[in-house]
């Protein structure tokens, strides 16, 4: 079910399954961006894949739900159609300035998974992949595209019904645990081993009623809890659930195997990215280059790929989110490209970018 | 009364499923939670508590198929005491949880717990958006006419001139009617009772569950730490009768002992008043009014609501207005199963494959 205010360059996804009812899609159109949210949360928990769609803006005001969210552990897809900030900005214009807003702009230790699709067609693979990692792990996952990939459009080879992966969902319907007595009870927060998932109960399931709530939860049984050493626990465990996410390792495209300078980016930079690289490259010089798709959590390979490399250049359309988040996380000296005019890069200027840190390692 | 005196035949329990014929009844204790009751002593709100844990058994619903949301403040607490599906969410935004869970789940009997400032300040926009789209669920609305949790600022239904801890001087925000409101939102279905009307408050909470739209119930809720005695002079054996007005189905509405009973009238300019029993047989001040909460034009339970001043002179309670009008929830749902019927039944892998190539496809060799 999708929960979603128009705003643009987002409410085309509004229209698009507002008409798909054929296929069982409800769209609702919410009185705000918080009622938007709060109504796919509210499927959620009912046992239906709740969305949410909008722009930087409505981000904001989705935040407290996303909040909830992640302490309820109930899956939730939040999609973040960037453009120029901030405040109204350049509402038609593309850019990529939301990272750190879907990573850290909530209140609290409020870790969620975020995803960025590269490409228009990669548009349809990324949001698979959003509903794999909520359902899998029960939280809310941040997909981010931009104006860019929202108004392009690209050959798309369409896939077989049977390659599609399925997003099989297992509902919680007999108790998990044993009391002091030995009595079956269910424990609404006893954790997957593997995954850390909590058990997903909807309404309707006998013998399963229990309480959650945004207020901090007792490790396992989901009570109300202001034990300081159990929030500690807690955020810890949400951390650990999120790092956990199972997560491709980043493939590096490096043709001649020599290359010293990685270029490195995410979300819609992919396309002008990968034409700057080629014609480097058709001058006889080698440059690597890799996308990340997983921005929360990183692939596990990302930090040793950074290191590889005498330079990191990261062409980012903001100041140097993800340059910022990669200096943090792994303490390399990516060299951040930034450009925010509201406009893709074009291959002319990444590849003078390219060329020119081929000289300073020359 | 209910919903089906009233020639409404579609309950809003209708697609809830009840207990077996033969199974055992329930009672208070199977919707009473583990968890320690954490309310201020003398609380209003245990009241409450206890009335909705003793009426929910009369409904004959299975239990793990109701559901309470709240937002935040001492009343959204709510949903922890009770056995039942529950989710204590964010200020104000319960409304808006609410509306996508009764949407995708017609077999949940779905309730809002809310309190004056969680349905009226940060969540009024949810609040009066559920009511107009009338959503199946039901909305209890505490009003204690202060901010408890957050230890006594004044609300927007706190009285203007109220010192409060953050009105010194008094108030000077003019307060919310929230009956008036929710007319003025075309609710189909608004009530008041008082917390301390156990008989009242359970008949009302019954024609609310039973109604098939959003019901919204205002009941009046001391907060003994931070505005106690609000509502005193209702509850005051001497004052009782004298102020409030029970408001009956296909009745005259009157207030006061059998030997000084007034009776409504609405004059010629269509102004209501109180006239004695004498002046309203007559008919010189005007023709009496008769209750009738199903008239479709919401006009007459607007005035109704009017009558309530913040002297609390005349204070009507019962229900106000109960209506039939389709829901949002089943509308959203026919739209779906209208599709996908005219489409021959669910959608197949073929229909997913016709889906994916869309409209322009082609072959590369
Ligand atoms: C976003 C946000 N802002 C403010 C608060 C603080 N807050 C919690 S409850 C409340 C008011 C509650 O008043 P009311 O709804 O009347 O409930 P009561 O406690 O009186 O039952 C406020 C302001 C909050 N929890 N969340
Ligand atoms: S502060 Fe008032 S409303 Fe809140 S629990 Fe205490 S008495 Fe009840
Ligand atoms: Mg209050």
């Amino acid at each position: 079910m999708l929960g979603s205010y128009p705003i643009t360059p987002a409410s085309d996804i509004l229209h698009a399954l507002s008409s798909m009812k054929r296929h069982g899609v409800t769209t609702i159109q919410a009185e705000d961006e918080i009622a938007g949210i709060g109504i796919a949360l509210g499927a959620s928990y009912g046992g239906a894949i709740g969305v949410t769609t909008t722009s930087g803006p409505g981000i904001a005001l989705k935040s407290e739900t996303i909040g909830l969210a992640v302490s309820l552990e109930l899956p939730l897809v939040v999609v973040d159609i960037q453009r120029g900030g901030p405040s109204t900005g350049l509402p038609t214009k593309t850019e990529q300035a939301d990272l750190l807003q879907v990573m850290f702009g909530r209140n609290g230790e409020s870790p969620v998974p975020v995803i960025a699709a590269q490409t228009p067609a990669d548009c349809f693979d990324a949001a698979m992949e959003a509903v794999r990692i909520a359902t899998t792990y029960r939280t809310p996952v941040v997909l981010l595209s931009d104006g860019y990939l929202a108004n392009g459009s690209e050959p798309w080879s369409v896939p077989g019904v049977d390659e599609l992966p399925g997003a099989p969902v297992e509902l919680a319907s007999a108790p998990n645990a044993t009391d002091d007595q030995g009595e079956p009870v269910f424990r609404p927060y006893l954790r997957d081993p593997d995954t850390l998932a909590r058990p997903w109960a909807v309404p309707g399931t006998a013998g399963l009623e229990h309480r959650i709530g945004g207020i901090e939860k007792a490790d396992v049984t989901g009570d109300i809890s202001y034990d300081p050493d159990n929030h500690d626990r807690m955020v810890r465990l949400r951390q650990a659930k999120v790092d956990g996410v199972s997560v491709p390792d980043l493939e590096v495209a490096d043709p001649s195997g020599d290359a010293r300078v990685l270029v490195l980016g995410w979300g819609s930079t992919y396309g002008p990215i990968a034409a700057a690289t080629r014609v480097v490259r058709n001058t006889g010089a080698a440059v690597a280059r890799a996308h990340l798709r997983h921005l929360s959590p990183f692939p596990a390979n990302l930090g040793e790929v950074l290191r590889r490399y005498d330079r990191v250049v990261v062409p980012e359309m903001n100041t140097g989110q993800l340059a910022l988040l990669l200096r943090g996380t792994f303490l390399v000296d990516v060299r951040t490209y930034s450009s925010v005019r509201g406009l893709p890069f074009t291959t002319v200027e990444l590849a003078d970018v390219i060329s020119s840190t081929l000289e300073e390692v020359r | 009364m209910t919903t089906t005196d009233l020639g409404m035949p579609v309950s809003g329990l209708q697609h809830v499923p009840h207990l077996p014929d033969g199974a055992a009844k329930q009672t208070k204790r199977d919707f009473t939670s583990d968890q320690e009751v954490r309310w201020c002593p003398g609380c209003g709100d245990y009241v409450i508590l206890a009335a909705v844990q003793s009426f929910l058994p009369e409904l004959g619903l299975k239990r793990e198929n109701i559901v309470f949301v709240s937002g935040i403040g001492c009343s959204s607490r709510f949903p922890y005491y009770l056995d039942t599906y529950g989710m204590h969410s964010i200020h104000g935004r319960a409304p808006a949880i609410a509306t996508g869970l009764a949407t995708s789940r017609p077999d949940l009997s779905v309730w809002v717990v809310t309190g004056d400032g969680d349905a009226l300040s940060i969540g009024g926009n949810h609040l009066i958006h559920a009511l107009r789209r009338n959503v199946n669920m039901t909305i209890l609305l505490f009003n204690n006419q202060i901010y408890g949790l957050t230890k006594g600022q004044y609300s927007p239904t706190s009285r203007v001139g109220q010192v409060t801890k953050s009105s010194p001087l008094g108030s000077v925000d003019s307060p919310f009617n929230p009956v008036s409101l929710a007319l003025g939102a075309e609710a189909t279905f608004v009530a008041r009772a008082m917390e301390s009307d156990r008989a009242e408050l359970t008949t009302i909470l019954k024609a609310a569950a039973q109604h098939r739209g959003t019901a919204l119930v205002e009941i009046y809720q001391n907060c003994p730490i931070f505005n106690d005695g609000a509502f005193e002079v209702l509850k005051d054996r001497s004052q009782q009768e004298a102020r409030i007005v029970r408001m009956r189905a296909g009745e005259a509405i009157t207030v006061g002992a059998e030997d000084d009973r007034k009776v409504l009238v609405r004059q010629g300019s269509g102004v209501m008043k109180f006239v004695s029993e004498a002046q309203a047989e007559t008919g010189e001040k005007g023709a009496v009014v008769v209750h009738d909460p199903a008239l479709d034009d919401p006009s007459q339970a607007f005035q109704l609501s009017r009558l309530d001043t913040p002297e609390m002179t005349h204070v009507p309670m019962g229900i106000f207005r109960q209506v039939s009008r389709p829901t949002y929830d089943d509308l959203v749902r026919a739209q779906v199963t209208g599709a996908v019927d005219a489409a021959g039944g669910p959608a197949g892998d073929d229909d997913l494959a016709e889906l994916l190539r869309g409209r322009d496809t082609w072959t590369v060799g």
